[in-house]
Parts: structure tokens; sequence; C-alpha cells
């Protein structure tokens, strides 16, 4: 998981260092009325992963427009389990947020913590990262029914990057959508994974476009699918997995969740902010180039989203035997 | 490639790379040598400072900075019994029973020297074959992960110690402390109880930290060493031409090893420095002082730690992807300027890479300039009166461990695995083999249960797997040589 996280969130760094000169000079609109000078947000992910490196991208942009200097506190180990924690026990006053991403609610059903994504309020989400299925160049197959075609003969290997994640879930969906059985294996991260791909010793992998830019760039690895609902705009030739015939779409999300019981007025700021910035054209050029797609939900509509996403989660595990 | 040197000694006029060679040497040494602050954090923490800076410049600090880190986990190895990083717990065999006997200066002056020359052939190597090493990378499948992590297992035969059975029950705690965490192929929790800090698994530095460091103290404060006066010269001490070729034959085995085990994703430095310190044993003239003070236990694992600071770029150069922790911060800093490393860069960038490799030719050289000058200090600071020494390092020790993760837990994890340390230590239970099973129980176990996965439980398909086949063909080899060896100078003994 660190692994995927520190590749992520290093592909990611690059919108942040490109932010550097155009914050500048953007109109603080909203300057000096939200309530504090400085904010935290607070992350499981490791300086360089994937949540760390979305929080200091979009706080760097978000400083001036709200007037608030942004801390990224780094509170690593237990999937996120202490993260959750420290959030869920600050006060809900508006000055600390918590990134979340699925990982949050498979922590909470897989091991229970103390603190769960029950615990903390949803505030507003920002964006979605695309999961894609790829195999190698040299590889027989063209199309993901080639895939399937050969997982139907008992022999499919499909690799993820770690186990308890959307990744091996989007996996287990797609063989039960497809009924046929293959070996999932998961990874120590991505790195290994892409490894595994391009020797041969798994048919296909599933991960987020960013991490196999280069792969693909120099033409090592092809791409099969793409999980979204609908085809991505930077990458219309790649067919969704449901237009290949087997009804599985899913979403991973970057939001931001508060303390329970954080105010209505702070969580309006944030859904005018987190809007406006999405809107921003340079910002929108840098977070698309990194294959992120802009997904602003208000609170009402992501609570909603979050409940569905942890019901679906849970009923998965449940009928997988992960969890009882 | 020659002009392309050229080129690269030139770039050294121009820009500050030197500069920022320099101070990446510097803040690494100063990171490696802390403990809990691993290579990769001080790279992490470096990070932010470099997106302002010119591309050139920047690669080379992180790189630079690795190549620091390595080496400076040997200083509070030798010093204090504390490996600074995983990699470093080879050196202490030898480094420590040196310091007490009052070799300390020699000892930090071999650690320094070895790493030097390491540095400069794993870059050698990096330089030259890329290409050819970039394949063996890519035949690494999970049964040969399995397989290498089954090697490592194997020193445990010849480095148990006088008892073979106490080795392998020692090898059994490291290995069943290893299953705690997440479950590598559910996800589910495993002998967590509960507990949140748990869930990632215990970290090999907390156990090392804890069973030779903490130990070490706690056995300390109840003997009579306590009184003992340090009257050793803080001076270090550069090994003279004699000891230069004594050390050949060990820093041949560190680089060997060390260049292999860099190239392979995810095997890195730790299982390197124990195999090369295993081999550097076995063909010695003088095995018996192994454990008891070698200079060659301390040339050849920080020989191959070194080297593979330098080719664990291999797989980040060749194909983008980052072979270690390390590496995957070096990645970010490509990325954050703008370069994506993999085949491209060589054609598209092929001027950032010479920047690299001279980068790491500075690195090395300002190693021997800036370590020649901090060893002086840190020989000073443990020659001074004991409670004072015992205080400080307490202190370094836990406070390292708490910056990792900010967590008390860990803390009290460190102070266990002490106490356990002294526990073994006094019934006669060698450490070694304790650590090398925390090391390597999750690589072997998820490695394991991936292959089955994919055979569907025919173990079969590791005799498929030609990789595998041949490291475990070497990992039988050298268990029975050792455990043939062990049979006769046990009857030797009896006879004598």
């Amino acid at each position: 998981m660190t692994r995927t996280a520190a590749l992520l969130g290093i592909l990611g760094i690059l919108p942040a260092a490109g932010a550097g000169c155009a914050t500048e000079d953007a109109a603080p609109d909203a300057a000096g009325t939200y309530p504090h000078a400085v904010v935290t947000f607070v992350t499981h992910s490791s300086p360089g992963g994937g949540s760390d490196v979305f929080l200091r991208a979009m706080a760097s942009r978000l400083g001036p427009r709200m007037g608030v200097d942004f801390v990224v506190e780094n509170v690593t180990g237990g999937g996120g389990a202490r993260a959750m924690s420290r959030v869920a026990n600050a006060p809900p006053d508006g000055s600390i947020f918590y990134a979340a991403t699925p990982s949050f609610i498979f922590t909470s059903l897989l091991s229970r913590p103390a603190n769960t994504y029950a615990d903390l309020d949803p505030i507003v989400n920002v964006f979605l990262d695309q999961e894609v299925v790829y195999t190698r160049a040299e590889s027989p197959f063209e199309t993901l029914g080639d895939v399937i075609r050969k997982a139907r003969s008992g022999a499919g290997r499909w690799g993820a990057a770690s186990p308890g994640s959307l990744e091996r879930q989007a996996l287990e969906r797609l063989a039960r959508a497809a009924d046929v059985e293959a070996a999932i294996i998961s990874h120590d991260g991505g790195g290994d994974l892409i490894l595994n791909v391009l020797n041969g010793t798994l048919d296909i992998g599933v991960g987020e476009a960013q991490e196999i830019r280069g792969q693909l760039d120099t033409r090592r690895l092809r791409l099969l699918a793409v999980f979204s609902a609908a085809r991505l705009p930077g990458l219309p030739a790649v067919p969704t997995v449901a237009e290949s015939g087997y009804e599985v779409v899913v979403t991973k999300f970057r939001g931001l969740t508060g303390p329970p019981g954080t105010p209505p007025d702070i969580v309006r700021a944030w859904e005018h902010a987190v809007r406006d910035l999405l809107a921003d054209p340079e910002y929108r050029e840098v977070y698309s180039g990194a294959m992120l797609s802009a997904a602003y939900m208000p609170r009402a509509e992501f609570s909603v989203f979050l409940e569905a996403f942890a019901t679906d989660t849970e009923t998965f595990l449940r009928e997988s035997g992960v969890i009882d | 490639m020659m002009e392309a040197v050229v080129d690269g000694l030139g770039m050294l006029v121009t820009t500050p790379i030197a500069l920022a060679a320099g101070g990446g040497v510097a803040w690494g040494i100063l990171g490696g040598a802390l403990p809990g602050i691993s290579p990769s954090i001080s790279m992490a923490l470096l990070l932010p400072f470099t997106y302002g800076m010119e591309p050139h410049s920047a690669i080379v600090l992180l790189a630079a900075t690795y190549v620091g880190a390595e080496y400076g986990g040997s200083i509070p190895a030798i010093l204090i019994h504390t490996p600074g990083t995983n990699a470093a717990a080879a050196t202490l065999l030898d480094g420590y029973p040196m310091k007490l006997q009052g070799r300390g200066g020699e000892a930090l002056g071999i650690s320094l020297y070895s790493g030097v020359i390491g540095g400069f052939i794993g870059l050698l190597v990096l330089m030259v074959l890329t290409r050819p090493l970039a394949d063996l990378a890519l035949r690494f499948t999970p049964m040969s992960y399995f397989a290498l992590g089954v090697l490592g297992l194997g020193v445990i035969a010849s480095l148990a110690g006088p008892s073979l059975l106490k080795g392998l029950a020692a090898v059994l705690l490291g290995l069943m402390v290893a299953t705690v965490g997440s479950d590598p192929v559910s996800g589910v929790p495993r002998f967590t109880f509960g507990q949140p800090d748990l869930l990632d698994g215990v970290a090999p530095i907390l156990v090392m930290v804890g069973l030779f460091a903490v130990s070490e103290l706690f056995l300390q404060a109840s003997r009579e060493v306590w009184n003992r006066a340090s009257s050793a010269s803080a001076r270090i001490r550069w090994p003279g031409a004699r000891m230069r070729r004594r050390l050949l034959k060990p820093q041949l085995i560190g680089s060997a090893v060390g260049t292999v085990e860099g190239v392979i994703p995810g095997a890195g430095g730790t299982i390197a420095a124990f195999l090369s310190y295993n081999e550097a044993r076995r063909w010695s003239r003088a095995p018996e002082e192994f454990g008891r003070g070698s200079p060659e236990g301390i040339a050849a694992p920080e020989t191959a730690n070194n080297a593979v600071a330098a080719t664990a770029l291999v797989p980040l150069l060749s194909f983008g992807i980052p072979g270690s922790n390390s590496a995957a911060v070096l990645l970010g800093g490509f990325l954050v300027h703008g370069l994506l490393p993999g085949p491209q860069l060589f054609d598209e960038n092929a001027d950032a890479v010479v920047g690299l490799y001279t980068g790491l030719f500075v690195a090395n050289l300002s190693l021997l300039v800036i370590g020649g000058a901090a060893l002086p200090v840190c020989l000073w600071l443990v020659n001074r009166p004991r409670p004072i020494l015992m205080a400080f390092i307490y202190a370094l020790i836990l406070s390292g461990i708490y910056s990792i993760n900010g967590s008390l837990f860990d803390l009290g994890l460190t102070l266990a695995a002490g106490m356990a340390g002294v526990v073994l230590r006094v019934l006669g239970f060698p450490l070694l083999p304790a650590v090398l099973g925390v090391v390597l129980g999750s690589l072997v176990e998820s490695n394991y249960r991936r292959s089955l996965l994919l055979s569907g439980g025919a173990h079969s398909i590791f005799l498929e797997d030609p990789a595998a086949v041949v490291l475990l063909s070497i990992a039988a080899l050298l268990v029975s040589g050792s455990v043939i060896a062990r049979i006769r100078s046990g009857s030797k003994q009896e006879h004598a």
C-alpha cells in the first residue's frame, strides 16, 4: 500500500509544483471571511503519498482564495485508523479536516477501529480517480472479453495493488459479473504489480491510470478498459468495463470529512470554495493532466454517496466471506 | 559513454551540483545515523525543498541523501549497538565488538572506506549495465521472491551461533512477530488484539532497535562494564595497506551481492547486507573472528548496502518503477521537474541521467570527506562519561523511534522488544535470527501465498520458475554446507 501511495502521490506532486507560481496572483475572492487563520488537513498517507499530494496541491490554491494557511498533518499507521481517530476527536469548529478515500471505509469495515467513517461528517467531495484495466504490450489479449475467455478455462491470473482495496474489489466484482473464477493476486504496492504484468505472470492489472503513465507512453502496457461509468475524455478509445459487457462501475473518491457536528456555515464555505476551485481553468488543466475527474459533491450529496459506498462495500465483503 | 562522463564533469563547474551532492550527503548521514529516520524519510523531508530548485541539482540532492543515509546507519551500529537503518543491522555484529575493544575509530574508518568503495562500484555497474540488469529485475515473479526470502533465511544456518536449535527457535519467534498485522492476501487483521497501531504490522526497525540497542542498555546498566573507563582515542583510523588487501575479498563479495539485490525491486539493502556478511565469513581466512570484531565483517555489509543505493536506481531508470521506498521518493523528485523515468529518459533527457551519475560520483567523494570530518565528533560523543552517554543514547533512540509515526505505542513496542532481547541474551539465544525472521517473514509468506494462488495450490510452480529454482538451489547448498561444517567442527571439538 505504501508504495502505491508514494507512487501515486509523486505523480500528483507535478501539479503541486506547477501551482507554485500561479497561486501568487489568484484573486482572493473570499479572503478573510473564514473563521480560522490556520486550518489543518489530516491525512493517513505519508509525505509524498496520494492523499498528501492531493491536499498539498489543493491547499496551495485554496490558501489565497480562502485567506487561510493550510497545514498538512501526516498521521500515518493503522490503515488510516489513527488519522480518523485524530479528527473524530477534534473540536468541530472548521479548523481540522480529514482527506477521505475509499481506504477509510475499507479500514473501518475490515479492522473495526474505535473511530470509523461513521464518526466523521462528510463535508465535500472533490475528485474521482479512474481505475483502468491494463495488460502488457505483447500479451495476446485485445479486449477485456479475451481476458474473460481465458479465465473461463480456469487459468485467469489478475492482479491488484493491495489486499483491502478498491482495485481488489473491482476485480472480484468483474469475476462475479462475468461468472468466471480467476486467481486474484494482491501485492505490496503498485510497483510489484506492474512488474508482474510486464513479465507475464499476470494477465491483467488494475490501477489508477496515472500510475502507469510511463509504461503507457513507452507502449510497454496497453489499456483494455476503464471502470468508470462513461469513457474518459482523456482516453476516448478505451471502452468502459460496462460497454465490454460486464456491469461493473467502480469509483475512487477523494473528498473532505470533518469532526462530527461541523456547523453548516463552515460546510457551506467549503462547498463554495471547492466548487469555485474546480472551475478554475488553470487548475483544471493540472488535474486533468493527472487523469483526475472533477466531481464536486456538496455535503448532502456526498453523505448519500458515502453511505451507499459503505453499504455496497460491506455487502460485498460479507458476501465474499472476508467479514462476518 | 566517455564523452558523457567528460560532459558530466563539466557540469560540476557550471552548476551547483557539487554543493547539492555535499549537502545531500551531510543530511543523509545525519538522518541515517538517527535510529528510526530511514533513508526514505530523510529524502522525503527534503523533497518539498527541491520544488524550486534547478532539476539536476534537485535530483542529485536526493540521490546524495540516499548515499549518505545508507552509510550513516552504520555509525550508531558500531558505536552504540543501534542500527540507524535496517541495512546497518549486519554491521553491528562486528562493529560493536570492535568498539568495545577500543577499536571504534578503526571500525568507523573501515565502514566509511568500504561504503565509498561499494558506492563507486555500484555507480559503475549502474552506468554500464543498466539495461541487462533491468532484464534481471523483470524476471522476478512471486515465486522468485519467495525463493529469495528462503535464501535470506538460510543465512541462519551459519549465523545461529553455537546452538542451531536455539537459532531456529529465535527465527521462529521473528517469523511469528512478522505475522502480526493485516493479512497480505485478504487484508483481515491478524493478532492485532483490536489495537489499530498493530494493523500495519510491527516495523522491523522497532524490533532491531529494541533487541539490539535497548537490551544492550539494560544489560550494561546491570554490569561492571558500567564503570569501565573508555580510553579509546577520538580519532578515526583509516585502514593501512595490509588491511586494505585483507578487505578486498569481503568488499568484492559485498559489491556483487549488493549489485544483484539492489536491482531486484523490493529486496533492498537488508538482505544484501546479511547475505554478504555470511558469504564474507564463509570465504574468510579467519572466520572465527566474525562476531568478535572482524574488520571483514564490517567491510562486506557496508560495501553491499552502499552498492544497493546505486543499483536500486536500475528499475527506476529503466521502467520508472521504484525498487524501494527511497527510490519512490527519488521518482517524486524526477516527476516534480517534469522528468518521467523510464527508457525514454535516456533518449529525451540524457543530460538528466548524466547529471544523476555525476551527482552520485561527487556524493561518494563527499561521503569520504564529510564522513571523515563527522566521525571524530561521534567518537568524542561516545567517549563521554557513562551516565551521560547512557542518558544520551536513551534520548536518541526514543526520540528517533517516536518521530517515525509520532506514536507512543511504538515506543512501548521498542522497549518490550528490549526486554525480550534481555531475556533472549541471558538464555543464550542469538538475536540475529529473530531479526531476520521479522525482516523476511512477510516477504516469504506473502509471496508463497501469491505463488500458490497463481498455481491453484500446486507447489510445482516453484520448480517451473527458473529464477526460483536457481535461488532455492543456492539456498539448499548454503544450508547443507553450513550444517556439514557445523557437524564436522562439532566432532572435532569432541575429539580435542
